[in-house]
């Protein structure tokens, strides 16, 4: 497993500079004009970030109020007897919960935890699957369809939330079978 | 749905931190107007002229306990000095100082210019060292915080969108060139047996296969920074075969999913950083985890583009 990891992040270190500098190399070699082509597409830079800005506040503003509201610890207490019966600790699920809401916020839960379990804690390690296993939905939501100026999502929030909620439970359910 | 998450979170907000707040002022968590007993030491000795007396402020941690019906304690004594006015005595504690609950709360709104936390002193009369410290009021902490949290991250999300300026620019520069060097193109015919099926509505030969591969390729060696730039540019080419200026497509719905899943070999620089040489015990269940979401992410993409509501508002139901 180590080596299949060192092999992957030695190949990680080469393919954004195979991309940055492979990529007008062979727009050279094609005899594409890659400055113009390239200062062309850059252009829109600016544009997308700007389109982006009111989908990325909506966001991030109605969730960090539900943060500051204290309604996840109510959650958490209310939640806490249902989650018993699947073997989810309930210590993570503010985790789980925070996970699809908020990158910033899970990191901040995964310091927290550390301090308070310590690395080689199970929690923690099933914490930190939890964060290392998916993404920010609803950032990824933001900013993906604010790009594009799409308002109507349709499925994508439930299809996110659905694979959301399935790896915090297949985290949960695979460190405990390797470590538990 | 996201109109009815989106409000949830706003409106189950509003009704959490009122629901604390009532429950904080009924229960006089704060202790509102009463005096904090606290005796009060001159290292400098004491000077009822002057202005400023530096003085050492003791509280009793059984008393203190019992005033806010807390468990927490508070330190041996805390340092501050006093300031003599007309209108009465104020004593202030050293910014800084570590209060306990919910002293440390009060201290965010009884708080002077240099963020010292201050207060009334009652009942004093030198030398007698016996005294009480009365606070400003504190009165919906929680409907404060959401407030200061809204402000705050709508400040944050813009920072967030400004901050991707320069490197949205390098990569749809960088995805110019790949697009007239025809590079796109040859990846489009490379990725299609396997992105395909994923995407049936996108036409064969079209260059949104190839943004998809790149955005795909970045996100597995865990190359956040490219990975967001593709993933725009694979959207505005998903964009172009939309015939609906503001609805989401089955495609775009799946290369959604598909990130939000976050496949990738290489765990977030982050937790490395954070787990350090746990994280070798990790890998395996991170890879195992994020493989399973992925397939949970395909299939409730493509199952719940079947069900007849969200079929209605296909936009290409016509085609």
């Amino acid at each position: 497993m180590e080596t299949a990891r060192n092999a992957i992040s030695l190949l990680s270190f080469f393919v954004l500079p195979a991309i940055l500098v492979g990529f007008p190399l062979y727009g050279l070699y094609k005899r594409v004009p890659v400055y113009e082509s390239f200062v062309e597409g850059a252009k829109d830079g600016f544009h997308v970030a700007v389109r982006i800005i009111p989908y990325l506040v909506a966001i991030l503003f109605a969730i960090a109020m539900f943060r500051a509201s204290g309604a996840m610890e109510a959650m958490t207490r209310a939640l806490d007897p249902v989650l018993g019966l699947i073997g989810f600790p309930a210590e993570l699920l503010p985790m789980a919960i925070i996970r699809s809401l908020s990158g910033s916020g899970s990191a901040a839960l995964v310091v927290d935890m550390i301090n308070q379990y310590g690395e080689d804690s199970i929690l923690v390690k099933m914490a930190a699957v939890m964060y290392g296993s998916s993404e920010t939905t609803f950032y990824v939501i933001a900013v993906y369809f604010g790009a594009v100026n799409i308002r109507k999502t349709r499925h994508a929030v439930p299809a996110g939330l659905l694979a959301d909620a399935a790896a915090m439970i297949i985290a949960v359910w695979t460190v405990r079978l390797l470590y538990g | 749905m996201l109109n009815y998450i989106w409000a949830g979170l706003i409106v189950s907000s509003f009704v959490f931190a009122l629901g604390y707040d009532v429950r904080d002022l009924s229960s006089d968590k704060y202790r509102n107007g009463q005096p904090l007993p606290v005796v009060l030491a001159f290292p400098q000795g004491y000077d009822a002229a002057a202005r400023r007396v530096p003085v050492e402020v003791r509280i009793d941690p059984r008393e203190y306990a019992s005033f806010y019906r807390t468990k927490q304690s508070p330190d041996s004594s805390y340092s501050g000095y006093l300031l003599q006015t007309r209108e009465g005595v104020q004593v202030r504690l050293a910014a800084g100082s570590k209060l306990p609950e919910p002293l440390a709360t009060i201290g965010k709104v009884s708080k002077s210019r240099d963020d010292e936390l201050q207060g009334r002193l009652v009942g004093f009369t030198p030398p007698a060292a016996k005294a009480g410290v009365v606070f400003e009021p504190v009165r919906f902490v929680k409907l404060n915080a959401i407030a200061t949290a809204a402000l705050d991250f709508a400040k944050t999300g813009a920072e967030i969108a400004i901050g991707l300026i320069g490197v949205l620019a390098l990569f749809l520069g960088i995805l110019k060139i790949a697009e007239d060097a025809g590079i796109v193109f040859a990846l489009v015919k490379l990725v299609r047996p396997i992105l395909r099926p994923l995407f049936p509505d996108v036409p064969p030969d079209h260059p949104a296969l190839g943004m998809i591969a790149l955005n795909l390729t970045a996100t597995v060696f865990g190359l956040g920074n490219a990975a967001t730039p593709f993933g725009i540019k694979a959207m505005e080419e998903l964009q172009t075969l939309n015939p609906s200026e503001d609805t989401a497509t089955n495609a775009m719905v799946m290369l959604l999913a598909i990130n939000t899943a976050a496949l990738q070999l290489v765990p977030p620089v982050l937790l490395l950083a954070l787990m350090g040489t746990q994280i070798n015990t990790l890998i395996f269940p991170i890879l195992t985890t994020t493989v399973l979401g992925l397939i949970v992410a395909i299939v409730a993409a493509r199952l719940l583009g079947r069900l007849p509501g969200y079929r209605a508002t296909d936009p290409n139901r016509n085609a």
